[in-house]
């Protein structure tokens, strides 16, 4: 599977920020603004992923 | 090389490509494919006859191109076997109406047109990786002009014509005119300690060192040459190399701290004028060269990726080979019985190669003497019962240590107890909870749960701590007397790829008020890729929290590693932040909200069991 654009939210300071994503080729995820590692790869809007 | 070739206890298979790796330490079995030669080498005396009469002519990649070869060749002077090859994909001799001159000339008639791959199998108890590296292309910078400008030349070029092995038999020239240059430039850091997003962020370690040994080499040979280099930093760490480089100063050799932005040719001349701004002065200078050599980076070997799945090794950010442990460990692959040594671990000189090599055999030679291994008994289990044969543990395991279950013959997955590290990804990842890992069991972990929340849970921080980075970080920032909360309970486990979901949910449904999982970074995992999985399911446990209603801000992920102390209690002190947020109806509300969605779930499962015993 491709990497594609998601979005990530940190679950330490609440900045959201988008980001690739590869199911295949995981990566570690730091908070670009606190440097946390609790970043949340945030699902699809409904409507987005029924299209 | 030659040693090696005639080391009776060595059997050296040239020519030849690994396919294949299965089994576990003192039982691998390798199968390689040795390609077709073409030419008998038991046979094959290198009278060199055939080469003389082939037709063909192709660059020569020993010499960088800078000569040709013939179709049927041999390799480089020293090579062993010392034997000629035959490159088919250039002969023309397939259809011998086409030529086949060789075959005729050859006295010992080893030359076989119908010569076919072979593959052979092997039963090893070690593998020692030394695959090497490959070398950084630095056509991608173009304001060097390499490629564009021919008396742009690489390290690798400059090596093969000051070589007395080399086309030009080791005198100097510049490939313009073939006349001696009287300025030599070199430009270090090509392709290395770049973050411009081209070439490479990391050092590649040798290049200084070489460009010193080189204008040595230019300065003894011929003396009275202009020679400039231009560098960012040099780096003349090892034994010898600073006198090295004071000597290559004393010798007249100019070094010049700045990096040229731009090199343009004279059209007549063909010199290089090269602009640079000097850091030491801060002015912009122009610098006329005849020559100019790109001082090139290190690279890993563009099949590394190839060589990483066959062992079942994992890779740093920079694409080289993970060692078990960069300090305990160094030559330590972490596969059990799998040894890395040189270029394929880090770019490094010959010195510190050996070294490793050295090292690596030692470490291989103790394995194979003992003739049996030791394992810890922290591995996995299946528990025929409640296996369903889905699969999911052979596939999670990184160290190929499953073999997958099959569902059609009933066939339960089989783990390798020699080749299972104990990490306790496919644990965790049972959704039938068919396979336990010893001493970490459910129940184990379970009951620490309990204990931790069996009195004011709301005012507990439950924390799974990998054995090797987080819990060792908590150590840390103990034994630096680094104050964090008293409120913090640690829950160790081998790896964070073993804290199973359940345990988590378990936590909450007791009253927790936050939870925090911890593992190593990504770089320093000890089981390959077992922390993977734990971001994979903290994903999953995310989502989860979004279905239930409850904050996913309660369930806190970071990677600590043992040398990050400051953060481990930097962390804990935030989480204890976040939990004084935590009211006590919101603990209610998630402990009703897990115990409902476990209810339903058993519901749905009794409902799917009673299903499969009606039919």
């Amino acid at each position: 599977m491709a990497a594609r654009e998601v979005l990530f939210k940190c679950l330490n300071c609440g900045h959201e920020y988008p980001g690739m994503f590869d199911m295949d080729n995981v990566t570690e995820r730091t908070c670009p603004k606190c440097r946390s590692n609790s970043v949340r790869r945030l699902p699809k809007p409904k409507a987005e992923s029924k299209k | 090389m030659m040693d090696v070739g005639r080391h009776p206890n060595v059997e050296l298979l040239s020519f030849s490509e690994v396919e294949s790796v299965a089994g576990f330490v003192g039982n691998f079995h390798v199968t390689i494919r040795k390609k077709a030669r073409y030419v008998n080498p038991d046979e094959c005396n290198t009278c060199g006859e055939c080469a003389k009469v082939c037709p063909v002519a192709v660059p020569d990649e020993y010499q960088q191109g800078f000569t040709s070869r013939k179709a049927i060749y041999l390799p480089f002077a020293q090579a062993v076997p010392s034997s000629y090859v035959l490159d088919m994909e250039n002969c023309l001799g397939v259809n011998p109406i086409a030529c086949g001159k060789c075959q005729e000339v050859c006295e010992k008639k080893c030359i076989d047109y119908d010569d076919q791959d072979e593959l052979i199998n092997v039963e090893v108890g070690v593998i020692i990786a030394a695959t090497g590296m490959d070398v950084y292309d630095p056509t991608e910078y173009d304001e060097y002009g390499y490629t564009r400008y021919e008396n742009v030349i690489t390290s690798m070029e400059f090596e093969r014509l000051i070589c007395a092995g080399g086309p030009t038999e080791g005198h100097f020239i510049r490939p313009t005119d073939r006349k001696l240059p009287k300025s030599i430039g070199f430009i270090q850091c090509v392709g290395s300690r770049s973050r411009d997003g081209r070439g490479n962020p990391y050092c590649s370690n040798i290049c200084c060192m070489n460009t010193v040994k080189d204008t040595l080499l230019l300065c003894d040979h011929y003396p009275g040459t202009e020679i400039k280099v231009f560098y960012m930093d040099i780096r003349a760490f090892g034994k010898g190399f600073e006198d090295l480089y004071m000597r290559s100063k004393e010798e007249g050799v100019k070094y010049i701290r700045g990096i040229p932005g731009e090199v343009l040719e004279e059209v007549d001349s063909k010199n290089l004028v090269l602009t640079v701004e000097n850091t030491t002065t801060g002015k912009l200078e122009k610098h006329e060269l005849e020559m100019l050599v790109l001082s090139q980076g290190v690279i890993p070997r563009r099949d590394n990726d190839q060589i990483r799945k066959l062992l079942t090794l994992s890779t740093t950010s920079d694409g080289f080979i993970m060692e078990s442990h960069p300090k305990l460990k160094p030559v330590d692959a972490p596969t059990k019985g799998v040894f890395i040594a040189g270029c394929l671990e880090s770019p490094k000189d010959v010195k510190d190669s050996v070294t490793q090599a050295g090292a690596a055999a030692a470490r291989a030679s103790i394995l194979l003497n003992a003739g049996k291994t030791k394992i810890e008994a922290i591995t996995s289990m299946v528990d025929p019962e409640k296996c369903n044969y889905c699969g999911v543990c052979a596939r999670v395991c990184a160290y190929n240590a499953i073999i997958a279950p099959d569902k059609k013959t009933k066939k339960l997955p089989v783990i390798i107890q020699a080749a299972c590290a104990g990490c306790g990804a496919c644990a965790a990842e049972c959704q039938q909870d068919a396979i336990y890992m010893r001493h970490f069991r459910d129940e184990q972990i379970m009951a620490q749960i309990e204990a931790i929340l069996a009195r004011d849970p709301h005012k507990q921080l439950v924390t799974f701590a990998c054995n090797w980075c987080s819990y060792a970080g908590g150590d840390m920032a103990g034994t630096s007397r680094l104050q964090y909360p008293t409120t913090c309970r640690l829950i160790r486990t081998m790896c964070s790829g073993r804290v199973d979901e359940k345990f988590v949910m378990h936590a909450f449904k007791l009253g927790a008020p936050m939870v925090l999982v911890s593992g190593c970074h990504f770089a320093d995992c000890h089981y390959i890729s077992a922390v993977h999985w734990t971001q994979k399911r903290m994903d999953r446990l995310w989502s989860k929290f979004d279905r239930l209603g409850i904050r996913a801000e309660r369930l806190q992920l970071e990677w600590i590693s043992a040398a990050e102390g400051q953060k481990f209690a930097r962390v804990m002190r935030g989480m204890e932040e976040k939990m004084a947020r935590v009211t006590l109806e919101e603990i209610e509300y998630t402990m009703k909200a897990i115990a409902e969605d476990e209810a339903r779930e058993l519901a749905k499962k009794d409902k799917v069991d009673s299903v499969e015993v009606e039919v």
